[in-house]
């Protein structure tokens, strides 16, 4: 029998006060919204926006945000292939706590691979996974990604990373000599309007649409 | 859109740009929601006795100033009018805090396997919940079941286990949740570690001081014997040591009460919680 092993002795502890309760009590569904997309594309921009828009309809949200998590949870890891997707899959095991908890977790990080984000959907029963994007280009994904070429993206530049980027004093940057998946299929598609990009507000608009359809902002 | 919550007993307004005429008194705790124009509302409020305020965010953007305190924004009860503008403000701790009527904070309950740690989570999610607060249990079988799967039982895996428990813990604090983290977590260091990343009085360590015996006599889950048979090596307890807090917040069961039931150990938590004020905004 294996000693000091990994999951070899541990049990799962059933706890009375489950998800459906907590559903009950914030009168909304745990779900995860999961916003990918290039450095500069929007993202935390949509997530801020976004739980702006539910606290006002008096829901709770909470944002797990790349950089921020990068200085705590995920502080070991860089930027490696294997450390992006460790990244990626503690932030999905962490959103699916939250969610749990009945929360709607506003998942906010690049996370380049679709392999990765597939493997954070495939963590989450059911359709409480949704990748959240942005179309600007008119071209029709059916996923949910900040969809902002990578031009826009560059010369907004929001933290100068592009710049360090190009001048080779940062290595493997999404974008820039480091891949970004588009995603195949996502459920929100938000569209660039007569090519302009919509305000955030309106983008967080979209989504809360959606999340009202979907049944989540009621228990 | 310019958001006001309301709560009792009422609160009036009028404004001269809005729709004009008087608005019905908000007579229970909601959202009050009105256009704002693109120039600056002006707006006149009343403020009924013990009524409160709170400004919650502007929904729209707007580069113009806020006023951030909320007594600034009332005028007195001389009816002098008081312009209010707005600026896009991001939702943070304070405001789920409002929105729950609690306050985030870890409960962090340490003891040896079988000291009855997931049984008082069970029990305080109960009587928590029965308050109409948000509680989440972070157990530590569960956790290793999911976010700490890669982690072994290793002296250096434990230390990364309750690291990253304690930094989950932390982001369900910010979230305005009560976050019971039920582990082992045997070794000072890393509890201290964990209580290093949140703001003072929020981790509250709640230490289930059971003799080894008498974990060992329970024995839940057959793990002292197989230890104990040599099947499991460096278990805590038998062949790993358990270092018990110098300062907790709380020990369980108390003195004087050693045959304490789980309601009522959960019991003493939550008078404790109450005292500290976490059970309010």
């Amino acid at each position: 029998m294996s000693t000091i092993g990994n999951s070899m002795n541990i049990f799962w502890q059933e706890s009375p006060i489950g998800k459906l309760e907590r559903q009950k009590l914030l009168n909304q569904k745990g779900c995860v919204v999961w916003i990918t997309g290039l450095s500069g594309s929007g993202k935390s921009t949509l997530a801020c926006s976004l739980s702006n828009e539910l606290y006002a309809r008096g829901k709770l949200s909470y944002i797990l945000d790349g950089d921020n998590l990068r200085h705590g949870l995920n502080k070991d890891l860089g930027f490696k292939a294997e450390d992006r997707t460790e990244n990626i899959r503690r932030v999905g095991e962490v959103a699916k706590l939250f969610a749990d908890a009945g929360l709607i977790c506003i998942a906010s990080l690049i996370s380049p691979y679709r392999k990765d984000r597939d493997a954070c959907r495939a963590m989450l029963p059911d359709s409480n996974f949704i990748e959240a994007s942005l179309f600007l280009n008119g071209s029709h994904l059916d996923y949910v990604f900040m969809n902002m070429p990578l031009a826009l993206c560059e010369e907004r530049d929001p933290k100068g990373l592009y710049k360090l980027a190009r001048a080779g004093k940062i290595k493997g940057f999404t974008g820039i000599d480091d891949p970004y998946d588009l995603p195949l299929n996502c459920e929100i598609e938000i569209n660039q309007k007569d090519g302009v990009c919509p305000m955030p507000s309106a983008m967080a608009g979209e989504v809360v649409t959606y999340l009202e359809d979907k049944g989540y902002l009621q228990d | 859109m310019v958001v006001l919550k309301a709560l009792r007993p009422a609160i009036c307004c009028s404004s001269s740009i809005f729709d004009g005429g008087p608005l019905e008194p908000v007579d229970k705790a909601s959202f009050v929601m009105f256009p704002f124009p693109a120039s600056s509302l002006s707006m006149r409020l009343r403020r009924g006795n013990n009524a409160k305020l709170s400004l919650v965010q502007a929904t729209e953007e707007s580069s113009m100033p806020i006023a951030t305190d909320p007594a600034a924004a009332i005028s007195a009860t001389n009816g002098k009018a008081t312009n209010i503008v707005w600026h896009k403000s991001s939702i943070g701790k304070l405001n789920r805090q409002e929105l729950l009527q609690q306050k985030g904070c870890v409960i962090w309950i340490t003891g040896l396997s079988g000291s009855g740690k997931s049984t008082l989570a069970c029990a305080l999610c109960h009587a928590l919940y029965s308050r109409g607060k948000l509680a989440y249990v972070l157990d530590g079988d569960n956790v290793r079941h999911g976010l700490n799967c890669d982690l072994s039982f290793k002296a250096e895996d434990r230390a990364e286990n309750i690291r990253r428990i304690g930094e989950v813990a932390k982001l369900f604090a910010d979230a305005g949740i009560i976050c019971i983290a039920s582990v082992i977590s045997p070794y000072r260091k890393d509890r201290d570690a964990s209580r290093a990343l949140l703001p003072e009085g929020d981790f509250i360590e709640v230490f289930m001081n059971v003799s080894l015996q008498i974990c060992e006599a329970r024995d839940p889950k057959g793990l002292y014997k197989l230890a104990r048979a040599g099947k499991i090596k460096g278990f805590t307890g038998i062949d790993d040591p358990y270092e018990p807090p110098l300062n907790c917040q709380l020990e369980l069961p108390q003195k004087g009460n050693i045959c304490a039931s789980p309601c009522e150990m959960a019991e003493t938590v939550i008078s404790y919680l109450e005292e500290k004020g976490y059970l309010q905004a």
